[in-house]
């Protein structure tokens, strides 16, 4: 039966054809991820109660970024809480790390002070003086 | 009516479709499969009946052979698409197109097979195994789309982590005080009319409890300060509470003697402690415990070890124990490369089919002796769609914990086809789990759907990032080299 051995062959073709339908669209997804400059986190104001940097902003980070009221830290912190030179984000191996530069009035992770240099997962509340940042995953 | 609808706040009613072009376009290609598969079907079984009636027919009839059942699905499936898309929410594409394939490929295989396999009475109305399953496959639908469009903030699952794995401990301790044994094994739950098989659901608990731990934990985890002779270990106490869990775990289901449910749950853990942390050293200890774990319940268990000698020499006990695993070997060595076709391969013996369980365990037997090697594969690549898909959903996800949780539920569900796929080929000893998504059963369906369901929830990328405030003419300047960047 010719007729019959065709529809059965149909099937499994229709089958492939839906695969490489998907693989394709897999494809362009990954290559559309490949193409935007790789970010390695992002900082996300939550709150400033002075209005700078504006909450909802956000930074793209570099490997090393500092942070602090002094104009050549990496992200500047218009806030008389920071230090001049209060805190410093640091990506290592897979993951981001936080450490405090001996600042007047501490930094917090998830409200615990950072002693020294402690983790930091990406969701995670970092505060600085009064002003408060979430760490994000780079956009792709 | 004008005046109800002037009386409602404005805002709560605001439609935003979006239109999901590449979800449609696949769901399309799923259609012409499911109508091509069932016309095969259809007219294969017809021609057989009257072959075996002594009167082979002129002319073929391809109508499905169950025309209803196949409308039904597929317009589940569309409706489906159609809230997702009055939704608006930019969430997968591709999940539900390659679970609608599976589902599909299971509808038909349920509608193949013998229908008083599984029969169930509603008052008048019976229901045979391939109304069953389409019964089930539609439910499941339904809660991919409740928790795919319900679901918003994952709080929910975060911070009750510890409810969460207590809920699941209680669930097994539950089954194993009140339960009731099939096949020896403690696997099923009633209460009252309804019965199912809470490991099924306790694997998603697991991922979650993992997922919640594990976020928290994760730099801790890949610290090593505890020292016992050569081997470094993170800080034991942040260990604990996970082992714990795991053990618990796997000690109620070796009780239970669901062995398929266990070697799910430690494959799982340790996949998510190798993403979560990114040291081999865990994976090649959990592997080494494993081992050993293997050799002692082999030695202590009477139902490991028939597992595991019918897996060494089936051909021992062809008629009793082997039966099952040589039928299947039989099976997969009929169908070829290219298979008999659906509906035309499964000679029944006494008018059973020739495999026992092979809708819920064998499933594989069956779709590889009628699709053949190629179907088979086309099979298994389907599970390969939806395994990467819910990677690039974990790579892509804003924080840890929602990483965690889309990798964790993507591999359960490989990782599951795997074990099982693996021991229908006699690859590994056959340990009794479904075929995700393909094997009849409604406890199976419904987690497998919590699992997709959660993950297309998971992949949201957000409503658009609306455009950055544009600052006074003046000051923007200055702002440009020092401003946030949005």
């Amino acid at each position: 039966m010719l007729a019959l051995w065709v529809v059965r062959l149909l099937f499994l073709v229709v089958i492939y054809g839906f695969l490489f339908a998907v693989v394709r669209v897999l494809l362009r997804d990954l290559r559309a991820a490949s193409k935007g400059p790789a970010e390695l986190g992002r900082l996300v104001v939550l709150a400033s109660p002075r209005g700078e940097p504006q909450p909802g902003g956000s930074y793209p980070l570099d490997a090393v970024t500092t942070l602090g009221r002094d104009v050549n830290n990496g992200i500047v912190l218009d806030d008389p809480f920071a230090s001049a030179e209060h805190a410093v984000l640091t990506y290592r191996g897979r993951s981001w790390y936080v450490e405090d530069l001996a600042s007047t009035n501490g930094t917090y992770v998830n409200g615990v002070p950072v002693e020294g240099v402690g983790p930091l997962g990406f969701g995670d509340e970092v505060q600085v003086g009064e002003i408060r940042f979430r760490l994000d995953r780079g956009r792709a | 009516m004008s005046a109800l609808a002037q009386a409602r706040p404005r805002t709560t009613f605001r439609i935003h479709p979006r239109p999901r072009p590449t979800e449609l376009g696949l769901l399309a290609i799923v259609a012409v499969a499911m109508v091509v598969g069932a016309a095969g079907l259809g007219a294969t079984q017809r021609y057989r009946a009257a072959i075996e009636a002594g009167s082979p027919p002129t002319a073929l009839d391809f109508s499905p052979p169950d025309a209803r059942a196949l409308l039904l699905y597929l317009l589940g499936l569309l409706v489906v698409h159609a809230l997702f898309v009055l939704a608006g929410r930019r969430t997968d594409q591709v999940l539900l197109p390659a679970i609608g394939m599976l589902g599909g490929i299971g509808l038909l295989l349920m509608q193949r097979l013998p229908q008083d396999t599984v029969v169930q009475s509603f008052g008048s109305l019976q229901l045979g195994l391939g109304q069953l399953q389409l019964g089930w496959l539609l439910v499941a639908l339904g809660v991919i789309t409740v928790l795919a469009l319900a679901v918003r903030s994952d709080a929910w699952l975060r911070t009750y982590k510890y409810t969460w794995a207590a809920a699941g401990i209680l669930l097994l301790l539950l089954t194993f005080v009140f339960g009731s044994d099939v096949n020896g094994a403690r696997l099923s739950l009633s209460i009252g009319p309804i019965s199912g098989q809470p490991s099924e659901l306790l694997k998603v608990i697991l991922v979650v409890f993992l997922a919640g731990y594990l976020s928290e934990n994760r730099a801790l985890l890949a610290d090593e300060s505890t020292r016992i002779g050569p081997v470094r270990l993170p800080p034991l106490p942040y260990l604990a509470p996970m082992v714990a869990m795991l053990a618990i775990a796997l000690g109620i289901v070796v009780v239970q003697r669901d062995l398929g449910a266990a070697l799910l749950f430690y494959t799982a853990f340790l996949a998510l402690l190798y993403v979560a942390t990114g040291r081999p050293s865990y994976v090649i200890g959990g592997v080494a415990l494993f081992i050993a774990g293997s050799y002692v319940l082999y030695h202590l268990f009477g139902h490991v070890q028939i597992r595991v000698d019918n897996w060494l020499d089936p051909w021992r006990d062809p008629q009793g124990a082997g039966f099952q695993t040589i039928q299947a070997l039989y099976a997969f060595a009929r169908g070829g490369i290219l298979g008999v076709g659906l509906g035309a391969g499964l000679p029944t013996i006494g008018g059973r089919p020739p495999v026992p369980a092979i809708h819920t365990d064998y499933p594989l037997a069956a779709l590889g002796e009628e699709l053949g090697l190629i179907g088979l594969l086309a099979v298994l690549g389907l599970y390969l769609v939806v395994v990467s898909r819910g990677l690039r959903i974990a790579a892509s996800a804003h924080d840890d914990f929602r990483s965690l949780l889309a990798a964790g539920l993507a591999l359960v569900i490989g990782i599951q086809a795997f074990i099982i796929a693996a021991g229908n080929l006699k690859l590994i000893p056959l340990t009794g789990i479904t075929l995700p998504l393909i094997s009849y059963g409604g406890s199976s369906l419904l987690a497998n759907a919590v699992v997709i369901g959660l993950l297309i929830a998971l992949s949201d990328r957000g409503i658009e990032p609306p455009p950055p405030p544009r600052p006074p003419r003046a000051i923007r300047r200055f702002r440009l080299r020092r401003g946030p960047a949005t």
